[in-house]
């Protein structure tokens, strides 16, 4: 078991919302280009073909969700036991696991032109609800009451 | 009517309270807000990283810019009317909050920058297509933008760090500050 008093992010009082800034802006770049390329199936916004717009903007998703997946588990590591037992938490790692096996899957696969373009308009949504349910369980961390370690 | 009553008043209005003593609404509209901000800053990123010459540079300016421009009032729109209704939830309360202070000032700068950039980058994409480099005026303009809207959405995660003063508040909403985020 982690023991967070041991953590040196908990010696100081900016750790924590200084490494909160880099995962909301991760999360931001994550979810910003991934949307651009599902509003793309979605047939708004940029008109880009979108197996070259997916291409264009897959380093950025990558530089996010490294940044989030990075900062993510050391906002963890500060209070472990908390996280581990708040529902909000397993929900949400449930539905990251989710949206990360979707995207590099069935998503990529369309995105390659593997599957049938009426597939577009369905995955682009699931794609859409996968990340933003993400964001949804994140807050709600701070909003559900975790049971007493 | 001073900021602070004007803060006052918006706080007591119905719809305020009611968010503000809500166990499930609250932290919706803040989800909201999150997923905003994700959605405007996908569509203000690749406008400025085009502008920069970093991202999409087979595809024209102007059609970067020009496509971009709903994605991104969409997403401001949500960010803004999410925004507006948590900052009314707790109006008095963020009066004294220096970094709301510094959110609203730098949201200021959003708008000095739209005024300085908005003619001569934005609107003028087509003629930037045109020239055998992008001008530095724009470089300027997309790197303030990500400067800026970087900074805003730090600063916001700093609001909720400072505590609420509740030997200022008014009386019958130091209870509410003092139990925030207990359902009613």
């Amino acid at each position: 078991m982690l023991i967070a008093f041991e953590n040196p992010l908990n010696e100081s009082a900016l750790a924590f919302p200084i490494l909160e800034c880099f995962h909301i802006l991760g999360f931001a770049l994550t979810l910003g280009t991934i949307a651009l390329v599902d509003f793309r199936l979605l047939g708004f916004g940029l008109r880009q073909n979108a197996a070259d717009l997916s291409k264009a903007l897959a380093p950025w998703t990558l530089i996010g969700l490294i940044t989030v997946l990075l900062s993510g588990p050391m906002l963890f590591s500060s209070d472990p036991d908390m996280y581990y037992l708040n529902l909000s938490f397993q929900i949400k790692m449930v539905l990251l696991v989710l949206a990360l096996v979707f995207h590099y899957t069935i998503r990529r696969k369309l995105l390659r032109g593997e599957l049938s373009p009426g597939l577009n308009k369905p995955v682009a949504c699931i794609s859409l609800l996968l990340w933003t349910s993400i964001i949804f369980a994140g807050i709600f961390i701070a909003f559900v009451v975790t049971p007493e370690t | 009517m001073s900021a602070l009553e004007l803060a006052q008043w918006i706080q007591s209005t119905g719809w305020a309270s009611y968010l503000r003593m809500s166990a499930y609404i609250y932290p919706s509209v803040l989800a909201s807000h999150l997923t905003g901000i994700a959605l405007f800053a996908g569509a203000v990123l690749v406008t400025d990283l085009r502008l920069l010459g970093v991202a999409m540079r087979n595809q024209p300016v102007a059609d970067v810019v020009n496509q971009l421009r709903w994605p991104k009032r969409i997403g401001f729109l949500i960010v803004a009317t999410c925004g507006f209704l948590l900052a009314s939830s707790k109006a008095e309360e963020y009066y004294y909050n220096t970094f709301f202070r510094i959110k609203l000032t730098l949201l200021v700068l959003v708008a000095v920058h739209a005024l300085v950039f908005r003619g001569s980058v934005y609107n003028n994409a087509a003629a930037l297509d045109q020239a055998r480099r992008i001008p530095g005026k724009a470089k300027l303009a997309a790197a303030l933008s990500l400067l800026l809207w970087i900074s805003i959405a730090c600063v916001g995660r700093g609001i909720g760090y400072i505590e609420p003063p509740l030997d200022k508040l008014h009386a019958e909403l130091r209870d509410v500050a003092a139990t925030a985020g207990t359902p009613k």
